[in-house]
C-alpha cells in the first residue's frame, strides 16, 4: 500500500525499526560468538571448513527455493514455495548410486538419467502450478512424498556406497587449499547470482514475484517465469545430489526430511536477515551456513544432540517473530 | 463429443476414479469387497480421519498446521506416561493426553495470533521444537511401552460398541461434531468468513483472534485424540510417529475442498477423501506388493488424484 | 498534421445486465491535454479499457492518427504509441528506480544487464522530460508517492515512442504540493507534442490543466467543451449529472439529538494529531480532506482497526478503548469501509451470508444456524434496500458496486447500530444507486443515528452533511456548517488554498 510522503513515520520510529531490523542477525552472531568462547576449537580453520562442507547441499537447494520464492512471491501458502527440491536431490542421488554401484553403469549415463528424472519432476511441478493453478505448497508437498516413494523403489530403502573418483573428489579434494565442494558451490552461487541479478531474465523473474500486476503491465508473463523457476529448482536438486553423495559417501535413506526442513529454515531465516525482509540468494546462503555453524557449534560445546533441535527451533521462532514485529513497526 | 466428455469429467471425475479403483482392486483380489475388509478400510482410516478433521478446520481459517503430528505424539505420550508413571485411570489419562495436544495448539496460537508469524512457519517451528522435546524426553527416540495399560484405555483401539470398533465410533462422533460446528453452526460461518477474507471479517466485527486461537487449539486436541487411539492400539508411545499423518491429512483436506462447489474445505469432502486414501492403501496392501513399491504407488496416485480433482474443479467453472 | 491523434466513434459495450457504453465517442487532437470526466459508472473507465484492448467493443471504430485499428489489442495499441498511466502504481517496492523504469524493456549486452547505461538514461529522462531529479539507484519504497507516480510515467515513456498518454486519476494518492510537481511534468510532455487524456474526478484539476474536455454520462459523451477555464466547473457538473446537483441529495435539515460520539486529542504519530470531534444523534458530520490528510487513518482508529497513541474517545458519555472492530460493533458503532471489495464484504459468500454475518446470533438457536430464518431475514433487507438481483443466494462478488455497498449497509442495518462511520460510501457506485444510498443515509439520520461521513467528494459532503470537518496534514483545520457552503470554498479548504476560517467557523463546534 503506497503511503503519501507527507504521512510517513518520523525518523524516531525508523531508528527503532532499524535496531529491530538488525536484531535477527545480531542474535545469531551473538550465539556464535558465545559458542566460540565456550568451545575450544570452534574458531578455527578446520571447523570453518567442516561447517561449510556440512552446509553445501543445503546451500545448493536453497538457491532453488529462493528462485521459486522470488518468482512466486513470499506468501508461503499461496505464493511460491517448492518443498520437492530435497526429494529431487535424494532421488537423483539414489539413481546415481544405484546405477553406478549396483549395475556398473558409466557415471555419465547415470548422471544423465538423474538429470532426466529431475527435469521431469520440475516440469510436472511447474505445469501443475501454472496450468492447473494448484497451490505450490500442496503440489510440491505431494510431489515430495511421491518422489520419496519412488526413491525407495530405486534404492530398495538401502544405503548404497559410492566410491567413484569424482564423488570422492567432491568429498576430499581441494582447490587452492579449500575443499572442492565448497569452491564449486561458491562458483554455483556466483553463477546463480549473476543469472538472477545481472540478466534481464533474472530481473524479470524478480519483478513477477514482487508484483504480479506490475509485471503484467510491463508485458511479462508471470506463468512463464514461475514454470521455469520450478524447473531451475529441480535442477538445483539435481546438483545437490552430488554433494549429498559426497557428504554421505553414497546415498542413504531418510536424508530428505532433514534436508527439507533445513532448506525451508535457511531460506526464510535468510529473509529475516535481509533488511528488506525478502528472500534473497545471499540471505539463503548465509542462513544455511549459520544454521550449520550453530549445529556444529553446539556439538563441539558438548550440548546433547537432542537439545540442538529445540534450541534451533526456538531461536528460529524468535528470529521470525522479530522479523514479523519489525514489519509491523514499519507499516 | 469433447464437450460432453468434459462435462462428465467435471461432474463425476473423482467419483469415476474411486469406482475404477474399487473395481480394479476387487478384480485383483475378491477379498477386497468383503464386509470384513470394508470395515478394515474404515478402521484403518479412523486416525487419519480424526487428524484430517482438525486440519480441515485450520485450512478453513486460511492457515495450515504442520504440527498436527506433534499434537498426536503429545496426546499419546502424555496419556501413556500418565498411566505408566503416575497410575492414572483411563479417562484421566485420556484427558491428560488431550491436554498435551492443547499445549501444542496453544503454542501455535501464541505464535500466530500473538507474534504474527505466518501459520506455515509458526507450525514448522512448533514441529521442530516438538520433535526435539520428544527426542530429549525419550533419549533419542526410543518408544515408551506400557503393556499393562487399563483395559478400558486399550479398548479405545480394540474394543467395540454394539459390534462397531470403538475407534470408528469415536471418529464418527467427531465427524458429526465437526460437521455440525463447521457446516451448520454460526461458529462455522464465522470461521469460513475469516478464512475467505480476513480483513472483511474483521471489519464485520468478528473476533478474528479469538476464533483463530480456538481453531488451532481444537485442531491439536483433535489430533491428540488420534494419538490416544494410536497408543492404545500398540500399547506404547512411539516418538515422532505422528509425522506420517501430516501429508495425507493435508491432501485429504485439499481433495475434499476441490470437491466442494465453492472450493471450500468441508467435512463431507474430507471424509470422502480420507476414505479414498484408505481404499488405495488397503487395495495396494491386498495386492501383496512390497513395501517400497506400495509407497511409491500411493505417492504417485496421491499426486494424480490431486491434479485430477483440481482439474475437475477448474472444468466446472 | 492529422486532425486527431485518437478518434473513437460510436463505441458500444454491454456487460450482462448493464449497458456500459452506448454509442460513445472521443476525439483527441495532437498536442492537447484532453480531460475526460463523468460520474462513476458513466463509462469513462470502460472506454479507456476498450482503448487499452482490455475490453473488446461490441460496436464502433477506433482510429489512431487517422488509421483505423482493428482488432484493438494491447500490442497494437502499444505499438501505435498509446501509453497508460494506471491509477494504481503497480511498482515493486524493493526494486530500484532504474529497474522499475526499465521493467520488461531492459537494455542488455552480451554480459548481461547494462545497469549503468539504464541508470543514466533513466536519470536523464527524469531531468529532461519530467523536470525532476531522481536518483536511479534509490529503492521505490524510499520514494514519496509523487516520485513513484513519476517513475510510473517514466516506465511508460522511456522508449520515446509515446504519442498519446492516458492518465487515469493520477492525483488520487497525491498530496496537494505533489500535484503541482505532476502537473509540471504533464505540461512538459505536452510541450514535446505528446497528446494526453486526463481522467479525473477533481474538476478543479480538469479546469486547471486541460485544453478540452469530454463529459460522459450513462455510457455516452454528452458534451465536449472546446474552451476550458475556471468558470466552466458548473457547466461540467450539470453535464455530468444531467440535472441540478441538489436533486442528488435528499437533505432536509435534521433535529440534533444527544451527544453520542466524542473524541478528544486523538493522535497517531505521523498520521494525525490532536483530533477532537463530536457527533450527535440525528446528525451527519462530514470529514473532508485529501488522501494523505489522515482522514482514513482517523476513521480506522475510531473503529479500532488501528490503535490510538494519544487521546480518548467517549460513546454516550462513557470512555471507551477499542482494541478491535468487534468492540466497536458491540457498542453499536459500525464502519462502511472505503475498500468495499477488500474490507466490506466477504466476496465469495452469498448476499444472505454477508447480510447476516454481523448478527448471526439472531438467526440461530443454540449456536445452530437457522437457514430459513437467515434467508428470510436477508430477503427482507434485500427488498427494503432494493438490492438487485433480489436473490439472497447469489455470490456477492457478482453484484455491481452499488448493490455491494447496499449489502454492506444492509448488514449494519440488521444489527441496529446507532453510530455509522461511512468512509467513501459512494466510490465506484453508479448515479442511480448513489441516490438510493444517500436516501438510506438520510433515513438513518432521521431515525436518530449519528453519522460520520468521510468523503473526497465535496458535493457529497455539502449535499449530505450538517457540519463538515476539514482535515489537512493530520489536523482538523476547519469546522464549518454545510449550509451555504460552496464547493469552491470546501475545495479551497481541503487543499489549503484558503487560510481564513469560514464565517460559521468554530461557532458550530460542540
Amino acid at each position: 500500500m503506497p503511503m503519501p510522503a507527507s504521512a510517513r513515520p518520523e525518523s524516531g520510529a525508523s531508528g527503532l525499526s532499524r535496531i529491530i531490523d538488525a536484531a535477527p542477525l545480531v542474535i545469531f552472531l551473538g550465539m556464535l560468538i558465545y559458542i566460540g568462547f565456550n568451545a575450544p576449537n570452534f574458531m578455527s580453520f578446520g571447523t570453518m571448513q567442516l561447517v561449510l562442507n556440512q552446509s553445501v547441499p543445503v546451500v545448493v537447494v536453497c538457491l532453488g527455493l529462493s528462485i521459486v520464492v522470488m518468482a512466486g512471491g513470499d506468501d508461503v501458502v499461496s505464493g511460491g514455495i517448492d518443498l520437492s527440491i530435497p526429494a529431487t536431490a535424494v532421488i537423483c542421488a539414489g539413481i546415481i548410486a544405484q546405477l553406478v554401484t549396483n549395475t556398473d553403469t558409466p557415471l555419465l549415463l547415470a548422471i544423465a538419467l538423474a538429470l532426466g528424472a529431475a527435469m521431469f519432476i520440475g516440469i510436472v511441478a511447474g505445469l501443475m502450478v501454472t496450468r492447473l493453478g494448484m497451490t505450490p505448497l500442496l503440489t510440491t508437498l505431494a510431489l515430495f512424498v511421491a518422489v520419496v516413494g519412488v526413491t525407495k523403489v530405486v534404492t530398495s530403502s538401502r544405503r548404497i556406497n559410492v566410491d567413484d573418483p569424482f564423488i570422492i573428489f567432491l568429498r576430499d579434494g581441494e582447490i587452492l587449499g579449500i575443499s572442492a565442494g565448497v569452491v564449486i558451490t561458491l562458483a554455483l552461487v556466483l553463477v546463480f547470482y549473476h543469472f538472477i541479478h545481472r540478466t534481464k531474465w533474472g530481473l524479470n523473474l524478480q519483478a513477477v514475484g514482487g508484483s504480479c500486476e506490475a509485471a503484467e503491465i510491463s508485458g511479462l508473463k508471470p506463468g512463464h517465469f514461475l514454470f521455469w523457476a520450478f524447473v531451475i529448482a529441480a535442477f538445483t536438486g539435481f546438483l545437490a545430489s552430488f554433494f549429498l553423495l559426497a557428504r554421505g559417501s553414497g546415498s542413504s535413506p531418510g536424508t530428505e526430511n532433514n534436508l527439507m526442513l533445513e532448506m525451508v529454515l535457511a531460506t526464510f531465516l535468510g529473509a529475516a536477515f535481509s533488511p528488506r525482509r525478502v528472500v534473497t540468494l545471499w540471505g539463503a546462503v548465509l542462513g544455511a551456513v549459520l544454521v550449520a555453524a550453530l549445529s556444529i557449534g553446539f556439538k563441539t560445546m558438548g550440548v546433547n544432540v537432542f537439545w540442538t533441535g529445540l534450541i534451533k527451533g526456538s531461536l528460529i521462532l524468535v528470529v521470525l517473530a522479530l522479523a514479523a514485529l519489525s514489519s509491523r513497526v514499519k507499516s | 463429443m469433447n464437450q460432453t466428455l468434459k462435462s462428465i469429467i467435471a461432474r463425476f471425475g473423482f467419483l469415476i476414479i474411486i469406482v475404477a479403483f474399487v473395481i480394479f482392486f476387487s478384480a485383483v483380489n475378491p477379498v477386497f469387497l468383503g464386509g470384513d475388509n470394508l470395515m478394515n478400510i474404515v478402521e484403518g482410516s479412523a486416525i487419519l480421519l480424526i487428524v484430517a478433521l482438525g486440519m480441515t478446520l485450520i485450512v478453513a481459517t486460511g492457515g495450515i498446521d504442520l504440527s498436527v503430528g506433534i499434537a498426536l505424539d503429545f496426546g499419546a505420550a502424555f496419556a501413556i506416561v500418565a498411566m505408566k508413571e503416575y497410575g492414572f485411570g483411563w479417562y484421566g489419562a485420556a484427558l491428560i493426553g488431550i491436554s498435551g495436544g492443547a499445549i501444542v495448539g496453544l503454542l501455535n496460537a501464541a505464535l500466530i495470533v500473538g507474534l504474527k508469524v505466518s501459520p506455515f512457519l509458526a507450525t514448522l517451528g512448533t514441529f521442530f521444537i516438538g520433535s526435539s522435546v520428544q527426542r530429549i524426553f525419550t533419549n533419542g527416540g526410543g518408544p515408551i511401552s506400557h503393556r499393562r495399560m487399563p483395559q478400558e484405555f486399550r479398548d479405545l483401539a480394540v474394543g467395540d460398541v454394539f459390534g462397531i470398533p470403538t475407534e470408528v465410533v469415536i471418529a464418527a462422533v467427531l465427524v458429526l461434531a465437526y460437521f455440525i460446528v463447521m457446516e451448520r453452526s454460526i461458529i462455522g460461518r464465522r470461521v469460513h468468513a475469516l478464512g475467505m477474507q480476513r480483513s472483511a471479517a474483521r471489519v464485520a466485527g468478528l473476533k478474528v483472534n479469538k476464533y483463530l486461537i480456538l481453531c488451532f487449539v481444537a485442531a491439536s486436541m483433535t489430533a491428540a485424540v488420534g494419538g490416544l487411539i494410536a497408543s492404545a492400539n500398540i500399547r506404547m508411545f512411539t516418538p515422532l510417529s505422528g509425522f506420517s499423518y501430516l501429508l495425507d491429512a493435508i491432501a485429504a483436506v485439499f481433495i475434499g475442498a476441490a470437491l466442494h462447489p465453492r472450493g471450500r474445505p468441508n467435512i463431507p469432502g474430507t471424509v470422502i477423501a480420507v476414505l479414498f486414501l484408505g481404499v488405495i492403501a488397503n487395495g495396494l496392501n491386498l495386492m501383496g506388493l512390497n513395501f517400497n513399491t506400495k509407497d511409491a504407488l500411493s505417492g504417485i496416485i496421491l499426486v494424480s488424484a490431486l491434479a485430477l480433482v483440481v482439474a475437475q474443479q477448474k472444468l466446472r467453472h | 498534421m492529422s486532425a486527431s491523434v485518437l478518434l473513437m466513434q460510436d463505441i458500444a459495450k454491454t456487460f450482462p445486465g448493464v449497458v456500459a457504453l452506448d454509442a460513445a465517442s472521443l476525439s483527441v487532437r495532437p498536442g492537447e491535454i484532453h480531460g475526460l470526466v463523468g460520474e462513476n459508472g458513466a463509462g469513462k473507465s470502460t472506454i479507456i479499457k476498450v482503448l487499452a484492448g482490455v475490453y473488446h467493443a461490441d460496436d464502433g471504430t477506433v482510429s489512431i492518427q487517422d488509421t483505423p485499428v482493428s482488432p484493438v489489442t494491447s500490442e497494437v495499441i502499444h505499438a501505435a504509441g498509446v501509453r497508460f498511466i494506471h491509477q494504481e502504481l503497480h511498482l515493486v517496492p524493493h526494486f530500484t528506480v532504474t529497474e522499475s523504469v526499465f521493467m520488461g524493456q531492459e537494455i542488455t549486452t552480451r554480459l548481461g544487464l547494462s545497469r549503468r547505461l539504464m541508470c543514466a538514461r533513466a536519470e536523464t529522462f527524469f531531468r529532461d522530460v519530467l523536470d525532476v531529479e531522481i536518483n536511479g539507484d534509490i529503492l521505490i519504497r524510499d520514494l514519496g508517492t509523487a516520485e513513484r507516480k513519476l517513475v510510473q510515467i517514466a516506465r511508460a515513456l522511456i522508449d520515446d515512442q509515446a504519442r498519446l498518454v492516458v492518465f487515469d486519476e493520477p492525483t488520487a494518492p497525491l498530496a496537494s504540493g505533489e500535484i503541482e510537481k505532476l502537473f509540471r511534468a504533464i505540461r512538459r510532455l505536452k510541450d514535446r507534442g505528446i497528446a494526453i487524456i486526463y481522467v479525473s474526478h477533481y474538476l478543479s484539476e480538469i479546469t486547471d490543466i486541460c485544453d478540452r474536455v469530454t463529459v460522459f454520462r450513462n455510457g455516452r459523451d454528452v458534451a465536449v467543451l472546446d474552451k476550458v477555464d475556471e468558470n466552466c466547473a458548473n457547466e461540467l457538473i450539470k453535464a455530468m449529472v444531467g440535472r441540478e446537483i441538489d436533486a442528488l441529495y435528499p437533505k432536509s435539515g435534521h433535529t440534533r439529538g444527544a451527544l453520542v460520539l466524542q473524541a478528544k486529542g486523538l493522535g497517531d504519530t505521523g498520521y494525525f494529531s490532536d483530533i477532537s470531534l463530536s457527533a450527535h444523534s440525528g446528525e451527519i458530520v462530514g470529514i473532508a480532506g485529501l488522501i494523505g490528510s489522515g482522514r482514513e487513518e482517523l476513521i480506522d482508529t475510531l473503529y479500532g482497526l488501528r490503535p490510538a497513541r494519544t487521546g480518548e474517545v467517549t460513546l454516550h458519555g462513557k470512555p471507551v478503548r477499542f482494541s478491535s472492530p468487534a468492540d466497536a460493533v458491540a457498542r453499536g458503532m459500525v464502519l462502511v469501509p472505503r475498500d468495499r471489495r477488500r474490507d466490506g464484504l466477504v466476496l465469495d459468500m452469498s448476499v444472505s451470508e454477508n447480510i447476516n454475518l454481523a448478527s448471526l446470533e439472531e438467526v440461530s438457536c443454540y449456536g445452530i444456524e437457522l437457514r430459513n430464518r437467515a434467508r428470510e431475514r436477508a430477503s427482507r433487507q434485500i427488498r427494503e434496500l432494493d438490492i438487485r438481483p433480489d436473490n439472497p443466494a447469489i455470490i456477492s462478488r457478482q453484484l455491481s458496486g452499488g448493490n455491494q455497498q447496499k449489502t454492506v449497509l444492509a448488514r449494519w442495518l440488521a444489527t441496529r447500530a446507532a453510530i455509522f462511520l461511512l468512509d467513501e460510501p459512494t466510490v465506484g457506485v453508479d448515479v442511480g444507486a448513489k441516490v438510493e444510498i444517500y436516501q438510506l443515509i438520510e433515513n438513518l439520520a432521521r431515525n436518530g443515528a449519528a453519522i460520520l461521513l468521510s468523503s473526497s467528494d465535496p458535493g457529497e459532503l455539502i449535499g449530505m452533511c450538517d457540519r463538515v470537518l476539514v482535515m489537512m496534514r493530520g489536523r482538523i483545520t476547519h469546522e464549518t456548517s454545510a449550509v451555504g457552503l460552496s464547493i469552491d470554498q470546501l475545495v479551497a479548504m481541503t487543499t489549503g488554498a484558503s487560510t481564513q476560517n469560514s464565517a460559521e467557523g468554530h461557532a458550530d463546534a460542540r
